[in-house]
Protein backbone atom coordinates (compact mmCIF):
# COMPACT_ATOMS: atom_id res chain seq x y z
CA UNK A 1 0.00 0.00 0.00
CA UNK A 2 1.14 3.40 -0.81
CA UNK A 3 1.98 5.04 2.54
CA UNK A 4 1.86 8.83 1.55
CA UNK A 5 -1.14 9.79 0.89
CA UNK A 6 -2.82 12.79 1.38
CA UNK A 7 -6.40 14.17 1.14
CA UNK A 8 -6.79 18.03 1.21
CA UNK A 9 -10.62 19.56 1.04
CA UNK A 10 -10.69 23.26 0.72
CA UNK A 11 -13.47 25.60 1.52
CA UNK A 12 -15.79 23.08 0.32
CA UNK A 13 -19.90 24.62 0.22
CA UNK A 14 -22.63 21.74 0.09
CA UNK A 15 -25.72 22.85 -0.18
CA UNK A 16 -29.07 20.89 -0.33
CA UNK A 17 -32.60 21.49 -0.88
CA UNK A 18 -31.95 25.31 0.09
CA UNK A 19 -29.65 24.75 3.25
CA UNK A 20 -26.49 24.80 3.50
CA UNK A 21 -24.78 21.98 5.64
CA UNK A 22 -21.50 23.05 5.26
CA UNK A 23 -19.82 26.04 4.38
CA UNK A 24 -15.84 26.93 4.49
CA UNK A 25 -15.29 23.59 5.46
CA UNK A 26 -11.77 22.71 5.09
CA UNK A 27 -9.69 19.34 6.22
CA UNK A 28 -6.39 17.82 5.74
CA UNK A 29 -5.52 14.04 5.90
CA UNK A 30 -2.41 12.31 5.28
CA UNK A 31 -1.53 8.81 6.30
CA UNK A 32 -2.18 7.43 9.20
CA UNK A 33 -4.66 9.74 9.96
CA UNK A 34 -8.34 8.75 11.88
CA UNK A 35 -10.78 11.24 11.64
CA UNK A 36 -14.05 10.93 13.06
CA UNK A 37 -16.67 13.28 11.60
CA UNK A 38 -19.47 14.66 14.16
CA UNK A 39 -22.63 16.06 14.06
CA UNK A 40 -26.49 16.03 14.67
CA UNK A 41 -28.79 13.89 12.48
CA UNK A 42 -29.31 15.72 9.14
CA UNK A 43 -26.14 17.83 9.58
CA UNK A 44 -24.73 16.92 6.23
CA UNK A 45 -22.02 14.30 6.87
CA UNK A 46 -23.26 11.03 4.39
CA UNK A 47 -23.38 14.40 2.19
CA UNK A 48 -20.22 15.41 2.80
CA UNK A 49 -19.11 11.55 1.88
CA UNK A 50 -20.98 11.55 -1.31
CA UNK A 51 -20.28 14.87 -2.35
CA UNK A 52 -16.36 13.50 -2.49
CA UNK A 53 -17.58 10.62 -4.89
CA UNK A 54 -19.15 12.88 -7.09
CA UNK A 55 -22.49 12.19 -6.30
CA UNK A 56 -23.88 15.15 -4.91
CA UNK A 57 -22.23 18.06 -6.41
CA UNK A 58 -21.07 20.96 -3.91
CA UNK A 59 -21.76 24.65 -4.64
CA UNK A 60 -17.96 25.53 -4.73
CA UNK A 61 -14.73 23.89 -3.18
CA UNK A 62 -11.36 21.83 -3.62
CA UNK A 63 -10.38 18.40 -2.97
CA UNK A 64 -7.33 17.26 -3.76
CA UNK A 65 -5.45 13.89 -3.55
CA UNK A 66 -1.94 14.15 -3.32
CA UNK A 67 -2.23 17.81 -5.02
CA UNK A 68 -4.16 16.53 -7.50
CA UNK A 69 -7.84 18.07 -7.96
CA UNK A 70 -10.17 15.06 -7.91
CA UNK A 71 -13.81 16.90 -8.05
CA UNK A 72 -13.69 17.48 -11.90
CA UNK A 73 -12.22 14.18 -12.41
CA UNK A 74 -12.59 12.36 -9.98
CA UNK A 75 -10.78 8.85 -11.13
CA UNK A 76 -8.04 8.71 -9.09
CA UNK A 77 -9.88 9.25 -5.90
CA UNK A 78 -12.55 6.28 -6.81
CA UNK A 79 -9.80 4.21 -7.59
CA UNK A 80 -7.88 4.64 -4.12
CA UNK A 81 -11.34 4.59 -1.95
CA UNK A 82 -13.50 2.36 -0.62
CA UNK A 83 -16.89 3.72 0.84
CA UNK A 84 -19.63 2.07 2.76
CA UNK A 85 -22.65 4.02 2.91
CA UNK A 86 -25.90 3.70 4.96
CA UNK A 87 -27.02 1.66 2.09
CA UNK A 88 -24.72 -1.72 2.43
CA UNK A 89 -24.20 -1.98 -1.22
CA UNK A 90 -25.46 -6.19 -0.94
CA UNK A 91 -27.19 -7.68 -3.15
CA UNK A 92 -30.24 -9.28 -1.12
CA UNK A 93 -31.35 -12.30 -3.79
CA UNK A 94 -27.19 -13.19 -3.25
CA UNK A 95 -25.64 -15.43 -0.47
CA UNK A 96 -22.87 -14.23 1.23
CA UNK A 97 -20.25 -15.96 -0.68
CA UNK A 98 -21.57 -14.69 -3.76
CA UNK A 99 -21.37 -10.95 -2.71
CA UNK A 100 -18.18 -11.42 -1.10
CA UNK A 101 -17.21 -12.89 -4.84
CA UNK A 102 -18.77 -10.05 -6.54
CA UNK A 103 -16.58 -7.20 -4.84
CA UNK A 104 -13.35 -9.66 -4.75
CA UNK A 105 -13.43 -11.82 -7.66
CA UNK A 106 -9.41 -12.55 -7.48
CA UNK A 107 -9.46 -13.38 -3.54
CA UNK A 108 -8.81 -16.66 -2.43
CA UNK A 109 -11.19 -19.07 -0.80
CA UNK A 110 -8.68 -19.18 2.26
CA UNK A 111 -8.72 -15.11 2.78
CA UNK A 112 -12.39 -15.23 2.50
CA UNK A 113 -12.79 -18.14 4.95
CA UNK A 114 -10.51 -16.52 7.29
CA UNK A 115 -12.02 -13.22 7.57
CA UNK A 116 -15.99 -14.32 7.49
CA UNK A 117 -15.02 -16.73 10.43
CA UNK A 118 -12.67 -13.86 12.13
CA UNK A 119 -16.48 -11.50 11.62
CA UNK A 120 -18.60 -14.97 13.22
CA UNK A 121 -19.96 -15.42 10.30
CA UNK A 122 -18.56 -18.66 8.62
CA UNK A 123 -21.31 -20.64 9.15
CA UNK A 124 -23.66 -18.28 6.76
CA UNK A 125 -21.67 -18.58 3.85
CA UNK A 126 -23.98 -20.00 1.27
CA UNK A 127 -27.38 -18.30 3.36
CA UNK A 128 -28.93 -15.46 0.81
CA UNK A 129 -28.61 -11.97 2.78
CA UNK A 130 -31.92 -11.39 2.88
CA UNK A 131 -31.89 -14.11 5.42
CA UNK A 132 -29.56 -12.45 7.82
CA UNK A 133 -29.80 -9.96 10.90
CA UNK A 134 -29.44 -6.88 10.60
CA UNK A 135 -25.59 -6.56 12.51
CA UNK A 136 -24.79 -9.74 10.35
CA UNK A 137 -25.56 -8.06 7.08
CA UNK A 138 -22.97 -5.22 8.40
CA UNK A 139 -20.56 -7.74 9.14
CA UNK A 140 -21.11 -8.93 5.57
CA UNK A 141 -20.75 -5.44 3.90
CA UNK A 142 -17.21 -4.60 6.65
CA UNK A 143 -15.54 -8.15 5.28
CA UNK A 144 -14.23 -5.72 2.84
CA UNK A 145 -12.11 -4.05 4.89
CA UNK A 146 -10.20 -6.97 5.49
CA UNK A 147 -10.41 -8.12 2.12
CA UNK A 148 -9.53 -5.22 0.12
CA UNK A 149 -6.30 -3.21 -0.11
CA UNK A 150 -7.29 0.21 -1.23
CA UNK A 151 -6.08 2.88 1.35
CA UNK A 152 -8.77 5.47 1.72
CA UNK A 153 -11.82 4.69 3.79
CA UNK A 154 -15.26 6.19 4.20
CA UNK A 155 -17.45 4.59 6.54
CA UNK A 156 -20.80 5.73 7.19
CA UNK A 157 -22.08 4.64 10.83
CA UNK A 158 -20.04 1.60 10.40
CA UNK A 159 -20.69 0.59 14.23
CA UNK A 160 -24.37 0.61 13.95
CA UNK A 161 -26.24 -2.65 14.63
CA UNK A 162 -23.08 -4.15 15.72
CA UNK A 163 -22.33 -5.78 18.96
CA UNK A 164 -19.88 -5.14 21.37
CA UNK A 165 -17.21 -7.82 19.81
CA UNK A 166 -17.82 -6.71 16.51
CA UNK A 167 -17.15 -2.70 17.36
CA UNK A 168 -13.58 -3.79 18.91
CA UNK A 169 -12.65 -5.77 16.16
CA UNK A 170 -13.35 -3.17 13.77
CA UNK A 171 -11.98 -0.43 15.87
CA UNK A 172 -9.00 -2.73 15.87
CA UNK A 173 -8.88 -3.13 11.88
CA UNK A 174 -9.03 0.63 11.61
CA UNK A 175 -6.18 1.22 14.30
CA UNK A 176 -4.38 -1.37 11.85
CA UNK A 177 -4.99 0.16 8.61
CA UNK A 178 -3.92 3.67 9.62
CA UNK A 179 -0.80 2.08 11.20
CA UNK A 180 -0.42 1.06 7.08
CA UNK A 181 -0.79 4.22 5.75
CA UNK A 182 -3.98 3.96 5.24
CA UNK A 183 -6.63 6.96 5.78
CA UNK A 184 -10.00 6.41 7.24
CA UNK A 185 -12.78 8.84 7.69
CA UNK A 186 -16.18 7.33 9.64
CA UNK A 187 -19.21 8.78 11.40
CA UNK A 188 -20.34 7.50 14.13
CA UNK A 189 -22.89 8.38 16.78
CA UNK A 190 -21.81 6.44 19.88
CA UNK A 191 -18.14 7.25 21.10
CA UNK A 192 -15.55 5.22 19.98
CA UNK A 193 -13.07 3.31 22.64
CA UNK A 194 -10.28 1.93 21.26
CA UNK A 195 -9.23 4.31 18.48
CA UNK A 196 -8.27 7.91 19.16
CA UNK A 197 -9.13 10.03 16.32
CA UNK A 198 -9.02 13.14 15.35
CA UNK A 199 -12.63 14.74 15.17
CA UNK A 200 -13.98 17.15 13.04
CA UNK A 201 -17.54 18.43 14.25
CA UNK A 202 -19.64 19.67 10.67
CA UNK A 203 -21.82 23.00 11.69
CA UNK A 204 -23.42 24.84 9.32
CA UNK B 1 -15.24 -5.91 -8.93
CA UNK B 2 -14.49 -6.34 -11.97
CA UNK B 3 -15.84 -6.06 -15.25
CA UNK B 4 -16.24 -9.83 -15.42
CA UNK B 5 -17.20 -10.06 -11.68
CA UNK B 6 -19.90 -7.42 -12.74
CA UNK B 7 -21.34 -9.75 -15.71
CA UNK B 8 -21.51 -12.90 -13.57
CA UNK B 9 -23.28 -11.24 -10.69
CA UNK B 10 -25.83 -9.85 -13.53
CA UNK B 11 -26.27 -13.49 -15.40
CA UNK B 12 -26.65 -14.47 -12.13
CA UNK B 13 -29.92 -11.57 -10.40
CA UNK B 14 -30.92 -12.40 -14.30
CA UNK B 15 -31.31 -15.92 -13.24
CA UNK B 16 -32.56 -15.48 -9.54
CA UNK B 17 -35.23 -13.03 -10.64
CA UNK B 18 -36.49 -15.27 -13.81
CA UNK B 19 -40.12 -14.73 -12.22
CA UNK B 20 -39.79 -10.89 -14.10
CA UNK B 21 -38.34 -11.96 -17.34
CA UNK B 22 -40.88 -15.10 -17.58
CA UNK B 23 -43.69 -12.22 -16.72
CA UNK B 24 -42.31 -10.19 -19.59
CA UNK B 25 -42.66 -13.26 -21.96
CA UNK B 26 -46.00 -14.09 -20.55
CA UNK B 27 -47.04 -11.07 -21.38
CA UNK B 28 -45.67 -11.10 -24.87
CA UNK B 29 -47.72 -14.43 -25.57
CA UNK B 30 -50.44 -12.99 -23.91
CA UNK B 31 -51.08 -10.02 -26.23
CA UNK B 32 -50.63 -12.35 -29.79
CA UNK B 33 -52.96 -14.67 -27.98
CA UNK B 34 -55.13 -11.63 -27.78
CA UNK B 35 -55.48 -10.50 -31.51
CA UNK B 36 -57.10 -13.45 -33.24
CA UNK B 37 -59.34 -14.06 -30.05
CA UNK B 38 -60.40 -10.54 -29.62
CA UNK B 39 -59.89 -9.07 -33.21
CA UNK B 40 -60.73 -11.88 -36.09
CA UNK B 41 -59.30 -14.76 -36.12
CA UNK B 42 -59.23 -15.88 -40.11
CA UNK B 43 -55.82 -16.02 -41.69
CA UNK B 44 -57.28 -13.12 -44.37
CA UNK B 45 -56.91 -10.76 -41.45
CA UNK B 46 -53.88 -12.21 -39.54
CA UNK B 47 -51.63 -12.93 -42.09
CA UNK B 48 -50.61 -9.76 -43.12
CA UNK B 49 -51.00 -8.27 -39.51
CA UNK B 50 -48.67 -10.91 -38.00
CA UNK B 51 -45.47 -9.35 -38.37
CA UNK B 52 -46.88 -6.09 -36.55
CA UNK B 53 -48.56 -7.98 -33.83
CA UNK B 54 -45.21 -9.79 -33.10
CA UNK B 55 -43.83 -7.05 -33.10
CA UNK B 56 -46.06 -4.39 -31.04
CA UNK B 57 -46.17 -7.47 -28.44
CA UNK B 58 -42.23 -7.67 -28.37
CA UNK B 59 -41.47 -3.92 -28.08
CA UNK B 60 -44.51 -3.95 -24.72
CA UNK B 61 -42.70 -7.16 -23.27
CA UNK B 62 -39.40 -5.32 -23.67
CA UNK B 63 -40.94 -1.78 -21.83
CA UNK B 64 -41.99 -4.42 -19.02
CA UNK B 65 -38.71 -6.24 -18.31
CA UNK B 66 -36.97 -3.11 -18.55
CA UNK B 67 -38.61 -1.02 -16.15
CA UNK B 68 -37.22 -2.94 -12.94
CA UNK B 69 -33.90 -3.32 -14.49
CA UNK B 70 -32.17 -0.88 -12.17
CA UNK B 71 -34.75 -0.58 -9.76
CA UNK B 72 -33.15 -3.19 -7.26
CA UNK B 73 -29.81 -1.99 -7.43
CA UNK B 74 -30.95 1.73 -6.62
CA UNK B 75 -32.52 0.13 -3.45
CA UNK B 76 -29.59 -2.07 -2.08
CA UNK B 77 -27.08 0.86 -2.63
CA UNK B 78 -25.25 -1.85 -5.00
CA UNK B 79 -25.73 1.32 -7.76
CA UNK B 80 -24.10 3.91 -5.66
CA UNK B 81 -21.23 1.36 -5.34
CA UNK B 82 -20.83 1.07 -9.22
CA UNK B 83 -21.15 4.38 -9.31
CA UNK B 84 -17.67 4.92 -7.20
CA UNK B 85 -16.22 1.76 -8.31
CA UNK B 86 -13.61 3.42 -10.23
CA UNK B 87 -14.92 1.40 -13.01
CA UNK B 88 -16.20 3.37 -16.23
CA UNK B 89 -20.06 3.20 -15.57
CA UNK B 90 -20.73 3.22 -19.37
CA UNK B 91 -19.72 -0.08 -20.06
CA UNK B 92 -21.27 -1.60 -16.74
CA UNK B 93 -24.23 0.09 -18.06
CA UNK B 94 -23.73 -2.05 -21.49
CA UNK B 95 -22.96 -5.12 -19.38
CA UNK B 96 -26.24 -4.85 -18.09
CA UNK B 97 -28.43 -4.47 -21.12
CA UNK B 98 -26.20 -7.11 -23.35
CA UNK B 99 -27.42 -9.58 -20.28
CA UNK B 100 -30.95 -8.21 -20.29
CA UNK B 101 -31.03 -8.40 -24.12
CA UNK B 102 -29.59 -12.21 -24.23
CA UNK B 103 -32.07 -13.14 -21.48
CA UNK B 104 -35.00 -11.78 -23.40
CA UNK B 105 -34.06 -12.03 -27.29
CA UNK B 106 -33.88 -16.36 -26.82
CA UNK B 107 -36.88 -17.30 -25.46
CA UNK B 108 -38.35 -14.14 -28.12
CA UNK B 109 -36.71 -16.03 -31.08
CA UNK B 110 -37.65 -19.28 -29.89
CA UNK B 111 -41.55 -18.74 -29.59
CA UNK B 112 -41.56 -16.59 -32.68
CA UNK B 113 -41.91 -19.83 -34.84
CA UNK B 114 -44.58 -20.94 -32.98
CA UNK B 115 -46.63 -17.94 -32.74
CA UNK B 116 -45.95 -16.76 -36.58
CA UNK B 117 -47.35 -20.44 -37.61
CA UNK B 118 -50.11 -19.76 -35.03
CA UNK B 119 -50.65 -16.04 -36.67
CA UNK B 120 -50.65 -17.80 -40.44
CA UNK B 121 -47.20 -15.68 -41.25
CA UNK B 122 -47.29 -16.12 -44.76
CA UNK B 123 -44.50 -18.47 -45.87
CA UNK B 124 -40.69 -16.77 -45.92
CA UNK B 125 -41.73 -14.06 -44.32
CA UNK B 126 -40.01 -15.80 -40.58
CA UNK B 127 -36.39 -15.37 -41.67
CA UNK B 128 -36.73 -11.74 -42.05
CA UNK B 129 -38.74 -11.49 -38.83
CA UNK B 130 -36.20 -13.35 -36.60
CA UNK B 131 -33.60 -10.66 -38.34
CA UNK B 132 -35.52 -7.37 -37.40
CA UNK B 133 -35.79 -9.15 -33.96
CA UNK B 134 -32.15 -9.79 -33.79
CA UNK B 135 -31.51 -6.11 -35.24
CA UNK B 136 -34.11 -3.53 -33.73
CA UNK B 137 -34.43 -5.41 -30.45
CA UNK B 138 -30.60 -4.16 -29.14
CA UNK B 139 -32.09 -0.56 -29.89
CA UNK B 140 -35.24 -1.14 -27.91
CA UNK B 141 -32.63 -2.23 -24.83
CA UNK B 142 -30.61 0.31 -25.27
CA UNK B 143 -32.86 2.95 -25.25
CA UNK B 144 -35.18 1.31 -22.68
CA UNK B 145 -32.30 1.87 -20.45
CA UNK B 146 -32.06 5.22 -20.55
CA UNK B 147 -36.16 5.48 -19.49
CA UNK B 148 -35.03 3.08 -17.18
CA UNK B 149 -32.36 5.25 -15.28
CA UNK B 150 -34.37 7.68 -15.90
CA UNK B 151 -37.65 6.85 -13.66
CA UNK B 152 -35.69 4.74 -11.08
CA UNK B 153 -36.02 6.97 -8.66
CA UNK B 154 -39.42 7.33 -8.73
CA UNK B 155 -42.04 4.55 -6.91
CA UNK B 156 -44.47 5.01 -9.91
CA UNK B 157 -42.12 5.63 -12.86
CA UNK B 158 -43.51 2.96 -15.15
CA UNK B 159 -45.57 4.95 -17.12
CA UNK B 160 -43.69 7.71 -17.09
CA UNK B 161 -40.59 5.87 -18.39
CA UNK B 162 -43.48 4.02 -21.49
CA UNK B 163 -44.41 7.52 -22.16
CA UNK B 164 -41.09 8.66 -22.02
CA UNK B 165 -39.34 5.75 -24.56
CA UNK B 166 -42.56 4.48 -26.91
CA UNK B 167 -41.91 7.47 -29.24
CA UNK B 168 -38.07 6.21 -30.10
CA UNK B 169 -39.61 3.20 -30.33
CA UNK B 170 -42.05 3.97 -33.26
CA UNK B 171 -39.25 4.22 -35.84
CA UNK B 172 -37.41 0.94 -35.42
CA UNK B 173 -41.44 -0.71 -35.29
CA UNK B 174 -42.34 0.86 -38.21
CA UNK B 175 -39.24 -0.07 -39.90
CA UNK B 176 -39.46 -3.58 -39.15
CA UNK B 177 -43.07 -4.19 -39.77
CA UNK B 178 -42.30 -2.22 -43.00
CA UNK B 179 -39.29 -4.91 -43.76
CA UNK B 180 -41.82 -7.52 -43.11
CA UNK B 181 -44.31 -6.18 -45.65
CA UNK B 182 -41.94 -5.48 -48.33
CA UNK B 183 -40.38 -9.16 -47.97
CA UNK B 184 -44.27 -10.56 -48.27
CA UNK B 185 -45.00 -8.60 -51.21
CA UNK B 186 -41.97 -9.46 -53.13
CA UNK B 187 -40.55 -5.86 -52.50
CA UNK B 188 -36.42 -5.42 -51.47
CA UNK B 189 -36.22 -4.92 -48.01
CA UNK B 190 -32.68 -5.05 -47.42
CA UNK B 191 -32.14 -1.03 -46.85
CA UNK B 192 -34.79 -1.50 -44.61
CA UNK B 193 -32.85 -3.56 -42.42
CA UNK B 194 -30.07 -1.53 -42.62
CA UNK B 195 -32.14 0.85 -41.39
CA UNK B 196 -33.46 -0.76 -37.97
CA UNK B 197 -29.28 -1.57 -37.65
CA UNK B 198 -28.33 2.15 -38.37
CA UNK B 199 -30.56 2.83 -35.30
CA UNK B 200 -29.89 0.20 -32.91
CA UNK B 201 -25.80 1.79 -33.54
CA UNK B 202 -27.12 4.98 -32.58
CA UNK B 203 -28.48 3.45 -29.92
CA UNK B 204 -25.45 2.18 -28.41
CA UNK B 205 -23.75 5.36 -29.01
CA UNK B 206 -26.37 7.02 -27.31
CA UNK B 207 -27.32 4.96 -24.26
CA UNK B 208 -23.72 4.38 -22.89
CA UNK B 209 -23.64 8.34 -22.68
CA UNK B 210 -26.78 8.99 -21.54
CA UNK B 211 -27.78 6.69 -18.95
CA UNK B 212 -24.65 7.22 -16.68
CA UNK B 213 -25.58 10.97 -16.81
CA UNK B 214 -29.27 10.02 -15.24
CA UNK B 215 -28.08 7.17 -13.17
CA UNK B 216 -25.63 9.72 -11.44
CA UNK B 217 -28.62 12.10 -11.54
CA UNK B 218 -31.13 9.74 -9.46
CA UNK B 219 -28.45 8.63 -6.64
CA UNK B 220 -28.11 11.22 -3.87
N1 LIG C 1 -31.58 12.62 -1.31
C1 LIG C 1 -31.72 13.80 -0.70
N2 LIG C 1 -32.32 14.83 -1.34
C2 LIG C 1 -32.46 16.02 -0.77
N3 LIG C 1 -32.02 16.33 0.48
C3 LIG C 1 -31.42 15.35 1.17
C4 LIG C 1 -31.22 14.04 0.61
N4 LIG C 1 -30.60 13.27 1.54
C5 LIG C 1 -30.41 14.07 2.59
N5 LIG C 1 -30.90 15.33 2.39
C6 LIG C 1 -30.85 16.44 3.33
O1 LIG C 1 -29.51 16.78 3.56
C7 LIG C 1 -29.29 17.02 4.93
C8 LIG C 1 -28.10 16.21 5.40
O2 LIG C 1 -28.36 14.83 5.30
P1 LIG C 1 -27.26 13.74 5.60
O3 LIG C 1 -27.82 12.44 5.23
O4 LIG C 1 -26.00 14.18 4.97
O5 LIG C 1 -27.13 13.88 7.17
P2 LIG C 1 -26.22 13.05 8.18
O6 LIG C 1 -25.33 14.03 8.85
O7 LIG C 1 -25.59 11.93 7.50
O8 LIG C 1 -27.30 12.55 9.21
P3 LIG C 1 -27.40 11.16 10.02
O9 LIG C 1 -26.63 11.34 11.26
O10 LIG C 1 -28.85 11.05 10.32
O11 LIG C 1 -26.90 10.07 9.14
C9 LIG C 1 -30.58 16.69 5.66
O12 LIG C 1 -31.16 17.91 6.05
C10 LIG C 1 -31.45 16.02 4.65
O13 LIG C 1 -32.77 16.47 4.76
MG1 LIG D 1 -25.80 9.89 7.53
Amino acid sequence: MQSNISLTISDLWIERGDRDLCKGFSLTATSGDIIHILGDNGAGKSSLFKTLFGLVSPVEGEVQLNGEDVLSYRDPLLKQSLYISHALGLKSVFTVLENIRWYFPKVSEADIARVLSLLKIEGYLDVPIKALSAGQTRRVALARLWLSDLPVWFLDEPFSALDMVSIQLLEGRIREHAEQGGIVFFTSHQPVTLLSPRRVELTA
Amino acid sequence: MTYFSYFKAECLVLFRRKQNLVNALLFFALVIVLFPLGVDPSKAFLAPAAGGIIWCAAALATVISLESMFKEDYADGSLEQLLVSGLSISWLVLLKVLVHWLGMIIPLLLLTPIFSEMLFLPDGVLGVLMTTLLLGTPGLFLIGSIGASLTVSLRQGALLMLLLILPFYFPIIIFSTSAIQAVASGLPYSGLLAIIGAISLLALVMSPLMTPICLKASVR
